[in-house]
């Protein structure tokens, strides 16, 4: 698989800098995070931007402050900082009060491997799948970087939207419609893998190596985790003989407990694998390809775990 | 200075509000008494002084000025102030504290004039200093203005909202201070925060007046300095809990605590009013 040379953040951003530049109502919150393309638009527009410092909570509730005035608001922060941090500052003030604030969440999974438990992205999807008011995006490709922002200054209520970095595939021949909440990469077989972000490349690789050993598999990217996509039951599992779901989430309360609960639901006979990360915070240092390679969210070690579980 | 004539309105509708808070929590049963009590004189001040520019008919008007009540627990001293000025109906009002009542024991966004749901502290300083950011960036001379409880002040979040507002000079944020002394469980009489408080909110770059927060000669004057302030301003605000009625000062049962018929005659005397219609 080819990948975009732009890096994921500089796609998103370089989106939201356009939008800036014509939408004088859009500010972008930060706590004391960087990213190259967010310093063009705190560069270029001052008046749109607004470095809250290390205090995350206290973004969220500036954040809710400025969306009462009508403002449509990005805050920007580390994924576990931003969500975990300002839990309930998310819950009351946004949620409750159903702003229109996204909060952009970078580090997703181990991508800040080197940075210990506090800064992995593992909890943060899973936590804020319990806010019921809540929009959840996972971004798995530049086109969807770049087209997402549209659909964020449009929604109406808050959003969390899980960023990572680095290069990433261009799947502009792959339509989005965040109505719908899903694509699928490859066609659907008997066998599915459902997966978003980082692990929708890896889930493709881990496709094409299925196939060589006579094992085809369709790839759908879910890249709306909530609400989840009222046609993924009867177009997904329905088709489906097996879901496998394919995270770097902890396993509990991520995509596969998503899908699990879909399928208790309607006493579907579907069969569910879930890989994920283990249930555990990771006080241990290293790269993210080390950490996948230790715990099997690579390719080879996701083909593994499928075929043991065949 | 307040003339004698308006002295004595703004006296009676703070002994009406608080006859009003009683009765509503012996009709429902529940409600948090001592806390409301102690901000009555502050929200009198704020709504029948002008201080609150917002019209009851466009309660949501963009050029409005927003209150936020951090402590809406102390909602009993509120509803009969927005009943009073007709942002609702008497027969919502009569209906606080009931089964599926908009009227709860705290305040949300679905009672017009109320522009956010409490219940949990620590937050409303944060969101007014969001909305005085956005009101700056707008160039709207409107005011922001948040009542929070001194027990409320032990919450972090605050202090990130003092640090914010002072950087980005939102001379158009009041924070007024509930000083009531008392929390649910215990006394807050540690001088740390609030020993020496103008001095320490002023090297905090935020101006200061201390009060008698049951004064109105001093509520006005403290609110009046804020209309020309280069800075955020902060009001502490001397208060006593259940302020008013003899029974109910400083004593922390009346936190929560719900009046007999027998105890609110004595209120009614003691406050000099015998016959409010509701």
């Amino acid at each position: 698989m080819k990948l975009d040379q732009v890096d994921i953040r500089d796609a998103f951003f370089d989106q939201l800098y356009l939008r800036g530049s014509e939408n004088k109502n859009i500010v972008i919150l930060s706590a004391d995070m960087d990213a190259f393309s967010l310093r063009k638009f705190s560069r270029e527009f001052p008046d749109q931007y607004i470095n809250v410092g290390v205090a995350e909570q206290n973004m969220i509730n500036i954040a809710a402050g400025l969306a009462l005035s009508g403002k449509s608001v990005f805050c920007y922060s580390i994924a576990s900082f931003a969500t975990l941090r300002c839990y309930e500052q998310i819950k009351v003030n946004l949620c409750s009060l159903n702003l229109p604030v996204s909060i952009i969440g970078a580090g997703a999974g181990f991508s800040f491997g080197y940075d210990g438990p506090t800064h992995h992205g593992h909890q943060d999807l899973s936590s804020m799948r319990l806010l019921p008011e809540i929009t959840i995006l996972e971004l798995s490709s530049n086109d969807l970087a770049k087209k997402s922002i549209n659909y964020l200054i449009m929604n109406k209520g808050p959003l969390y939207l899980r960023l990572d970095k680095g290069p990433f595939p261009d799947w502009s021949d792959y339509k989005i419609d965040f109505n719908k909440g899903y694509r699928i990469i490859n066609p659907l077989e008997e066998i599915n893998l459902i997966s978003n972000g980082f692990m929708a490349k890896e889930s493709i690789e881990v496709a094409k190596k299925l196939k060589l050993k006579g094992i085809n598999c369709g790839v759908i990217d879910l890249f709306r985790v909530k609400p989840l996509p009222d046609k993924l039951y009867e177009e997904i599992i329905c088709r489906s003989k097996k879901i496998i779901t394919i995270e770097e989430s902890c396993k509990t309360g991520g995509l596969g407990t998503a899908l699990s609960e879909v399928i208790a639901q309607n006493k579907n006979n579907c069969d569910l694998q879930v890989i994920a990360a283990p249930d555990k915070q990771f006080i241990e240092y290293g790269e993210r390809e080390w950490f996948h390679s230790k715990y099997n969210l690579n390719d080879k070690g996701i083909v593994s775990l499928i075929i043991n579980n065949l | 200075m307040i003339s004698n004539n308006n002295y004595e309105q703004l006296k009676n509708k703070a002994a009406v509000i608080r006859i009003r808070a009683l009765e509503d929590a012996l009709r429902a049963g529940k409600g948090h008494l001592g806390g409301s009590f102690s901000c009555v004189e502050l929200l009198v001040s704020l709504y029948y002084g002008g201080f609150i520019r917002i019209d009851p008919k466009m309660p949501k008007d963009p050029n409005r000025d927003y209150f936020i009540m951090g402590k809406g627990h102390a909602c009993l001293a509120l509803y009969p102030i927005l009943s009073d000025l007709q942002f609702f109906s008497k027969k919502i009002y009569l209906e606080y504290g009931k089964n599926g009542s908009r009227l709860g024991g705290q305040l949300d966004t679905s009672i017009p004039g109320v522009e956010y749901n409490t219940g949990s502290l620590g937050h409303a300083l944060g969101i007014c200093a969001g909305i005085a950011k956005a009101a700056q960036m707008d160039n709207r001379e409107i005011r922001s203005i948040a009542m929070i409880g001194d027990a409320e002040c032990d919450e972090g979040s605050i202090w990130e909202a003092i640090m914010f507002a002072a950087e980005n000079k939102l001379k158009n944020l009041i924070c007024i201070v509930d000083r009531n002394r008392l929390s649910v469980t215990k006394k807050i009489d540690s001088e740390v925060l609030f020993g020496d408080f103008k001095k320490k909110m002023n090297l905090f770059e935020w101006n200061c007046h201390v009060i008698d927060g049951h004064n109105y000669n001093e509520i006005f004057e403290a609110l009046d300095k804020t209309t020309f302030s280069k800075k955020p301003t902060i009001i502490l605000a001397n208060t006593i809990k259940g302020k008013g009625v003899s029974f109910m000062e400083n004593d922390i049962k009346w936190h929560h605590s719900i009046p007999s018929e027998n105890e609110i005659n004595i209120a009614r005397e003691e406050l000099g009013i015998t016959n409010v219609n509701i």
